[in-house]
């Protein structure tokens, strides 16, 4: 009997190319939604990204109720509150999140205050705690990294005890997850260089870490080959809204294949960088992602060399002996990453950020170690092990 | 026909050995702690008074034990003073024998979803470790390999030998202390 075992879910409808924003009426009216609320950020209304949305609801008759353009980068308890009181003030009947991460984490706990009742986010964090489904929820990223359209996973700064709340369920995945090339087309360079990093760390460790799946191994690969393809075509021509099409579906897909198999070591430092540190997630994944694989290695040779053939190709991966393949995948990735500093400067060490003291290395192992990712990891890491990557990650 | 006779007598059989195990890794936690520097190290991040649960969903068999402060545990049996404030739950009494019988690592389960967590998952990774810790010390190192991720490189045979001999006096003690009436 097979010892193997794995799980695999994701219900979201996903709705992706050309015109795909058109969708959004039909698909609302689908769930019996008249009076949805659009929950963003003052950037995207800023960048005209609401207008394409409110534009083709209103082609097809349905109204926006409400929009809440405030979402701050790291969204709170009480602003999910108050966004909470707008919906029932306004009588809303369904949720539309436009942006980043943190706009989809404040609508998905939107969602569950708005269905289950109550104005205390808090008492609703955790694993399991939501039994019913929510209100309907769709999402429309308007940037190519984060997956969190396809994620089961919200977290909330509790601004009173200082923390952040982590909810999940399944219950939090969106009806839909709308990808409108329209949408990423402006993205600046290295946002659009570190988002897409940030998915291809997604894929690359849904695809060698210990959680790995036939199913999330699928979207892995495909998301790899994707971004490979695309990113250094939209860096050089940014209105490619083929090529940001592209990167936009690698982006839900490798999100698809590590909320179903989580992620390592990257995701750990990369954590604990961002709340020291205060760098953007994206640019800590392309960071540190070829120095963990290097750590890694000789527990993943095996897989890491597979993601050669979506990294360089065919010939590439058929010239490549295949004891040398995962040392070559390495290789790939470390000159992609040049391609991207070359193009729009994404740092490649600890010291080109600028914004990490060498002394603050010994904190960021420390906060590594106890990230809830590093269980997932490939070879067990010891503090030692975490302060040697960052030594080797900083210059 | 034969499978199906004895196939209570299994179940019976495999709840019994995983409440078994669940008593003996309660109080090895706690002689643990009052042995080894590192397990003291990792467990003093805990907050003093925490209380961690491993129990099998729903109802089966549970071990609670306290971080008493300083680095220590006390093991507390099957019932808690207070709700608890992480939990690790096995989904299935099945899924924990695969766990307690050393046929699946604590990190695979992990990774398998055989496991939810309730409370901090940072003090879980914490509690993690010092149950693979734990278990390198007390089970031969053949089959300590296929209980952890990674058998430490820097745990020799006579440290393992003396640790592990005082663990298993104090949790010898400790039953017999427990079951005196």
């Amino acid at each position: 009997m097979s010892q193997k075992y794995y799980e695999f879910f994701c219900p979201v409808k996903v709705i992706a190319g050309k015109a795909a924003l058109e969708h959004i009426p039909y698909e609302l009216t689908g769930l019996a939604a008249k009076r949805p609320m659009i929950v963003t950020d003052k950037g995207v209304r800023a960048a005209g990204l609401l207008d394409p949305v409110i534009a083709a609801c209103e082609e097809s008759g349905l109204e926006i109720v409400s929009i809440y353009d405030d979402v701050p980068p790291d969204s709170s308890t009480s602003v999910v509150r108050d966004i909470a009181g707008v919906y029932r003030q306004e009588k809303c009947d369904a949720i539309i999140a436009v942006g980043g991460g943190s706009a989809i984490d404040t609508g998905k706990a939107v969602n569950i205050l708005v269905s289950e009742g109550g104005d205390d986010i808090a008492k609703y964090s955790g694993a399991g705690i939501l039994k019913h489904p929510l209100k309907p929820f769709f999402v429309v990223p308007t940037t190519a990294g984060t997956g969190s359209e396809v994620t089961a996973v919200a977290v909330i700064t509790d601004e009173k005890k200082g923390v952040k709340l982590p909810f999940t369920s399944s219950f939090l995945l969106p009806n839909a997850a709308i990808i409108d090339p329209r949408m990423t087309l402006t993205l600046p360079p290295h946002i659009t260089a570190a988002t897409a990093m940030d998915a291809m760390t997604h894929a690359t460790e849904a695809f060698t870490c210990m959680a790995k799946n036939p199913l999330s191994d699928a979207y892995a690969t495909a998301a790899i080959k994707k971004i490979s393809g695309s990113l250094l075509n939209v860096m050089d021509n940014p209105k490619d809204a083929e090529g940001r099409l592209e990167l936009a579906q690698a982006s839900t897909m490798a999100g698809i294949a590590f909320s179903n198999s989580m992620v390592g070591l990257v995701h750990s430092l990369g954590h604990a960088t961002g709340a020291i540190c205060h760098l953007p997630h994206g640019l800590c994944m392309s960071l540190y992602l070829p120095y963990v694989l290097e750590y890694n290695l000789e527990s993943i040779r095996e897989p890491l060399g597979e993601l050669l053939l979506y990294l360089e190709g065919p010939e590439v991966y058929s010239a490549t002996p295949a004891a040398r393949r995962a040392e070559a995948t390495i290789s790939a990735i470390r000159k992609l990453r040049d391609q991207l500093y070359k193009r729009c400067q994404l740092p490649r060490t600890l010291k080109e950020t600028g914004k990490v003291q060498e002394s603050q290395l010994d904190h960021i192992a420390e906060m590594a170690l106890d990230d809830g990712s590093i269980m997932f990891n490939p070879k067990e890491v010891t503090l030692e092990d975490a302060r040697a990557v960052l030594r080797r990650a900083w210059a | 026909m034969l499978l199906k006779r004895i196939q209570p007598m299994v179940f019976q059989a495999r709840r019994l050995y995983v409440d078994i195990m669940f008593q003996v890794m309660g109080r090895a936690l706690q002689a643990v702690s009052e042995v080894d520097e590192t397990v003291q190290n990792e467990a003093r991040a805990l907050p003093k008074g925490l209380l961690f649960e491993m129990m099998v969903m729903p109802e089966g068999p549970r071990l609670i034990v306290e971080h008493i402060g300083d680095g220590y545990f006390h093991y507390h049996g099957q019932s808690a003073p207070r709700p608890v404030d992480l939990s690790i739950q096995f989904k299935h009494i099945a899924h924990a024998f695969l766990v307690l019988s050393f046929q699946e690592k604590t990190s695979e389960a992990f990774a398998n979803d055989r496991m939810l967590v309730d409370g901090d998952v940072s003090y879980a990774v914490r509690m993690t470790r010092v149950l693979n810790r734990l278990e390198t010390f007390i089970l031969p190192k053949l089959i300590a390999q296929r209980a952890v991720k990674e058998y430490p490189a820097n745990l020799h045979l006579p440290e393992k030998l003396i640790s592990a001999a005082r663990i298993y006096l104090k949790v010898a003690t400790n039953f017999v202390e427990t079951v005196r009436p």
